[in-house]
C-alpha cells in the first residue's frame, strides 16, 4: 500500500520583489518510498520548489504564494521549519551554506542537528560514527568544517542530514563537487536510503543519472512542471527538447543503431540496459552471419 | 606563453603535503582539462600557477621566469585565474563594475574598456546583467560574472575551476563556446573539472592528478582508454566511452556520432 | 586557535570555561577595588609568565606593548597632571603639576584594563569558543542566547577568513596587497563594504540551515555533543578566584 507523502497542490509563488513567478500553478504528489527527480534548465524552479517542500517557502523567504502543500499531512504554511525537519531533510546546492558555522569540528557540526532535538549525547556519539563511515568521513571528524574542500563539505553536508533520520530527503544537486566514483558512492549511498524506505526528490542535471535511480521524472519549466512521469515515459516524449533536456546519452546511442520495431524494444535508458541490448543486436548478427 | 613546473611541492603550514613533485610544462592553446579524485590537489596546483600559493620546493617558470620574481598581481596580467566559488571572488555592487575592476588595475584605457565589455558580456551572457549586484545572479550567472571578470583582463592563460557545477544544457553549451573562443584567440585555457562529458567535448590533452601527483597525461584517447590508471584517481569515462568499451568495440567513442559510427561498422565488420 | 601542545597548555586547555570566566572577572575586578595599583602589576607579570609556559608569551607581551603602553602613557597625561583629586604633587613640568592621587588611580586603571585584556586573551586561546557556549547554556544559558554569542564570537575569525579570500580575488586581479602600508590600506579599505554585505548575506542563509536542522524545535530540551567537566582543579581554582576577589575588600572594610 502506498500513501502519498508530500501533497503539493496548485501551487504559485512568487519572490518578493521579482516581477515574474517562480511557481506557476505546481501540482505534485509523492508517495512514500518514491525516488523523484526533477529535472529541467536553471532558473526553471527546481530549487524554490526543493525550498517549499521544507517550509523554507512560505515560513522563511519573503514573497507571495497560493495553493498548499502537505507534507506528511502537515500544512508547510502551519507548522515551523525546525517542525517540519523532523521528516524532511533537505541538502543545499552549496555545501558550504549547510554548515552551522558554530561548530569548531566536523563531528560537532553533525552533532549539531541532533542537539536540537534533544538527542542524548552517547547516541549522538554512536550516531556520528556510523555516519562518518558511511559517508567516508572517518578522518575529518576532528577538523575545522571552514578548512575542507568543496567535496568534503559536501560529503559533511548530506552526512548532516541524513544523520536526523528524515522520512523524506530533498537533495539539490549534492554531487556536484565530488570526483566521478565518489559521486557514485553517494548515490549508492542514496539508493540504499531510499530501498530501507526514505522517499528522495532529487535535483539533478545528470540524466543518465536520473534515468538509473528515479521512479518519477518531472520536468520544469519557467516555474512549472511541464512533463512527467516514469524516467521511460519522459525521456522517449518528443517533446522533450522543447524543454531544454536531453535524454541520457544511452537512448540516444541505442535509438540510433537499432532500427525501430527490431525488437521489442528499441532503446535503453541506463548503462545497463543499453549494454546488455547492444551486446545481443551484435551476437544475434553474428549468429546470422553463416546463414548470410 | 609557456609554463614549466619543475619538482613541485607544496606542504601546508600544519604539515600535510598537498603536492608531491608534479614535473608538466604547458604551452600552446589546445586547451587542457585536469581532472582526479578530490583532495588530489589540483586546485592547490592551479592557484601556484598564477602565485597565489608559493612552491615549498621546486620552481614555476613562465617563459623562462621564475614565478618567484613577481608579485600575484603582476602575473595577473598573463595568468588569469577564476576560482571554484564564485563568492570568493566577487566583491563589488554591479556586473559591470566586477568586469571593469581588473583591467583598470592593468591600466587598460576607457574605450578598450568599454569594447571589452560589450564583447565579454555578451559572450558570458550578462549583456542585460550588467547593473544587477552580484548576489542578486543565480549560483550559474555568478559563475560566468566570475569568468567574464577575467576573461576582461584579457590574459595569455585562463584557467576554470570548476566551471560546470550546477550548469544546464544552456549553460554548458556556453562554455564550450568561450573555451573555443579561447583556443581560437591564441589564449591557453586550463580547467579543473570532474565532469567527464565535459572534459571529451572540450578538450583532447587531460591531465590525471591522484594524491598530490599527476598519474598520467595525454590525449584524450589515450587517457580514456588507460582505465586501470583513471579509477586509481576516482575517475571513470563517460557513458558513451564505457558503453563502447563494455561492447569491445575496437575504437574509442567518445560522442554519440562517433559511437554510432563505431558500432555499425563493428556491425557490418564481417 | 593554535595548538600549543605542553602540559601546561593543554591543563589549561581543559579548565572548565566557567573556572576560566570567573578568574577573569574575579582578577579585573579585584584589581579595580583593591586601593593599590601594585597587585595588578602583579598579576599582570603572573599572567605574562603564563603566556610564556603555554606558548603564547611573544603575542601577551605584544598586546600589552601595543594597547598597554599607549593607554597606560594617556591616562598618566590625563589624570596625573589633571585629575581635580591630586592634592600630593611628586613632579612639576612647569605647565602642570603631576600629582600622587591621580597618577595611582591611572596606573590602577591601567592595570585593570591590561588584566582583562591579557586574561581575556589567554582565556580565548586556550578555549573553543563553542566550549565556552556549552558550558553557559549547560549552566542554564538560554540556548537562543547562547547561539547569539556564539554566532558574535564566530563572526571575526569568518571575517578574516573572508578578507584573506577577497584579497586573494583581488591579487589574481591585479591588486597588489604586499608593499608599503598606503598600498596594502588602498587595496583593504575598499574590502571593508563588500565584507561586512557578505557577511550580513551569510547571516541570512545561516539562518535557513539552522531551520532546517531544527534550531528552536519547541518542547525539545536541547543536548549538545561537547560536554564540559568541572574538576576539582576547577573548583580549586573557583575557591581561589573567590578568595582573591574577597580579600581585595578587606583593606576597604578595615
Amino acid at each position: 500500500m502506498t500513501s502519498t507523502l508530500i501533497q503539493v497542490s496548485h501551487f504559485s509563488y512568487r519572490y518578493n520583489q521579482e516581477s515574474e513567478v517562480a511557481l506557476k500553478n505546481v501540482h505534485l504528489e509523492v508517495a512514500a518510498g518514491e525516488f523523484v527527480a526533477m529535472i529541467g534548465a536553471n532558473g526553471s524552479g527546481k530549487s524554490t520548489l526543493c525550498n517549499a517542500l521544507v517550509g523554507l517557502i512560505p515560513n522563511y523567504f519573503v514573497g507571495y504564494s497560493e495553493g498548499r502543500i502537505t507534507v506528511d499531512g502537515k500544512d508547510t504554511a502551519s507548522v515551523s521549519v525546525g517542525e517540519l525537519s523532523q521528516t524532511i531533510g533537505l541538502v543545499f546546492q552549496n555545501p558550504f551554506n549547510q554548515l552551522s558555522y558554530t561548530a569548531d569540528t566536523v563531528a560537532e557540526e553533525l552533532a549539531y542537528g541532533l542537539g536540537n532535538r534533544g538527542v542524548p549525547r552517547d547516541e549522538m556519539f554512536s550516531k556520528i560514527k556510523k555516519i562518518a563511515e558511511l559517508m567516508q568521513i572517518d578522518e575529518l571528524l576532528d577538523k575545522n568544517p571552514l578548512e575542507l574542500s568543496g567535496g568534503q563539505v559536501q560529503r559533511v553536508a548530506l552526512a548532516s542530514a541524513i544523520i536526523l533520520e528524515p522520512k523524506i530527503l530533498v537533495l539539490d544537486e549534492c554531487t556536484t563537487q565530488l570526483d566521478p566514483i565518489g559521486s557514485e558512492q553517494i548515490m549508492d549511498i542514496i539508493k540504499k536510503l531510499n530501498e530501507s524506505g526514505i522517499t528522495i526528490v532529487m535535483v539533478d542535471h545528470d540524466m543518465e543519472r536520473v534515468a538509473e535511480l528515479a521512479d518519477k521524472v518531472y520536468v520544469l519549466q519557467h516555474g512549472s512542471i511541464v512533463l512527467g512521469g516514469t524516467p521511460e515515459e519522459v525521456f522517449c516524449s518528443p517533446q522533450l527538447a522543447e524543454f531544454s533536456v536531453s535524454p541520457p546519452d544511452y537512448y540516444e546511442i541505442t535509438k540510433n543503431v537499432i532500427q525501430p520495431g527490431y525488437r521489442e524494444k528499441d532503446f535503453a535508458l541506463t548503462e545497463s540496459q543499453a549494454i546488455a541490448l547492444l551486446q545481443e543486436v551484435l551476437y544475434e548478427d553474428r549468429n546470422q552471419e553463416p546463414q548470410a | 606563453m609557456k609554463i614549466e613546473i619543475k619538482n613541485l611541492k607544496h606542504k601546508y603550514p600544519s604539515g600535510g603535503e598537498a603536492l608531491r613533485g608534479i614535473n608538466t610544462a604547458f604551452e600552446g592553446s589546445d586547451p587542457i582539462a585536469i581532472i582526479g579524485q578530490n583532495g588530489a590537489g589540483k586546485t592547490t596546483f592551479a592557484k601556484h600557477l598564477n602565485g597565489l600559493l608559493r612552491p615549498t620546493e621546486g620552481q614555476i617558470l613562465i617563459d623562462g621566469e621564475s614565478i618567484h620574481e613577481h608579485t600575484t598581481a603582476y602575473w595577473s596580467k598573463y595568468i588569469g585565474y577564476v576560482f571554484q566559488n564564485p563568492d570568493n571572488q566577487l566583491f563589488l555592487e554591479t556586473v559591470r563594475k566586477e568586469f571593469e575592476f581588473g583591467p583598470k588595475q592593468l591600466g587598460v584605457p576607457r574605450h578598450e574598456i568599454n569594447d571589452r565589455i560589450d564583447f565579454v558580456s555578451e559572450l558570458v551572457g550578462l549583456k542585460h546583467r550588467l547593473s544587477t549586484h552580484p548576489f542578486d545572479l543565480n549560483a550559474t550567472e555568478k559563475k560566468f560574472c566570475t569568468i567574464g571578470s577575467i576573461l576582461m583582463m584579457d590574459p595569455k592563460v585562463i584557467i576554470l575551476d570548476e566551471p560546470t557545477c550546477g550548469q544546464d544544457v544552456e549553460g554548458n553549451q556556453r562554455l564550450t563556446e568561450i573555451i573555443t573562443y579561447l583556443k581560437n584567440n591564441d589564449r591557453l585555457c586550463i580547467t579543473i573539472t570532474h565532469d567527464m562529458k565535459f572534459v571529451v567535448r572540450n578538450f583532447d590533452q587531460i591531465v590525471v592528478m591522484a594524491k598530490g601527483q599527476i598519474l598520467m597525461s595525454g590525449s584524450k584517447n589515450l587517457v580514456f582508454s588507460d582505465t586501470k590508471t583513471l579509477l586509481e584517481s576516482y575517475v571513470t569515462p563517460p557513458p558513451i566511452t564505457r558503453v563502447g568499451q563494455a561492447l569491445g568495440l575496437k575504437d574509442i567513442s567518445f560522442s554519440k556520432e562517433e559511437f554510432i559510427d563505431h558500432f555499425t561498422r563493428r556491425l557490418h565488420q564481417r | 586557535m593554535e595548538t600549543i601542545d605542553n602540559s601546561i597548555a593543554v591543563l589549561v586547555r581543559n579548565i572548565n570555561p566557567i573556572t576560566k570566566l570567573l578568574i577573569v572577572f574575579c582578577l579585573g575586578i579585584g584589581c579595580l577595588i583593591y586601593p593599590l595599583p601594585f597587585v595588578g602589576y602583579g598579576i599582570l607579570c603572573l599572567l605574562v609568565i603564563l603566556g610564556i609556559l603555554i606558548g603564547q608569551g611573544k603575542q601577551v607581551l605584544k598586546l600589552i606593548a601595543g594597547f598597554g603602553i599607549p593607554v597606560t602613557l594617556m591616562l598618566l597625561f590625563i589624570q596625573g597632571l589633571y585629575s581635580p583629586k591630586n592634592i600630593t604633587m611628586i613632579a612639576d613640568f612647569g605647565f602642570a603639576q603631576m600629582g600622587l592621587e591621580g597618577t595611582m588611580y591611572a596606573l590602577k586603571i591601567s592595570s585593570t584594563l591590561l588584566i582583562f585584556l591579557a586574561a581575556f586573551y589567554l582565556m580565548l586561546q586556550t578555549t573553543k569558543n563553542s566550549e565556552t557556549v556549552a558550558a553557559l547554556t549547560q549552566s542554564g544559558l538560554n540556548t537562543k542566547i547562547g547561539y547569539l554569542i556564539l554566532a558574535s564570537l564566530n563572526v571575526v575569525p569568518q571575517m578574516q577568513r573572508k578578507v584573506k579570500v577577497i584579497q586573494e580575488a583581488q591579487e589574481s586581479r591585479g591588486v597588489e596587497i604586499s608593499g608599503s602600508f598606503i598600498q596594502r590600506a588602498k587595496a583593504f579599505l575598499p574590502l571593508i563594504g563588500p565584507v561586512v554585505l557578505s557577511s550580513l548575506t551569510d547571516a541570512q542563509e545561516r539562518g535557513m540551515t539552522l531551520e532546517i536542522r531544527g534550531f528552536g524545535i519547541n518542547g525539545d530540551k536541547p543536548t549538545s555533543y561537547i560536554k564540559v567537566e568541572t574538576t576539582s582543579l576547577d573548583i580549586v581554582l573557583r575557591i581561589i578566584a573567590i578568595c582573591f576577589l574577597i580579600s581585595s575588600l578587606i583593606p576597604r572594610l578595615l
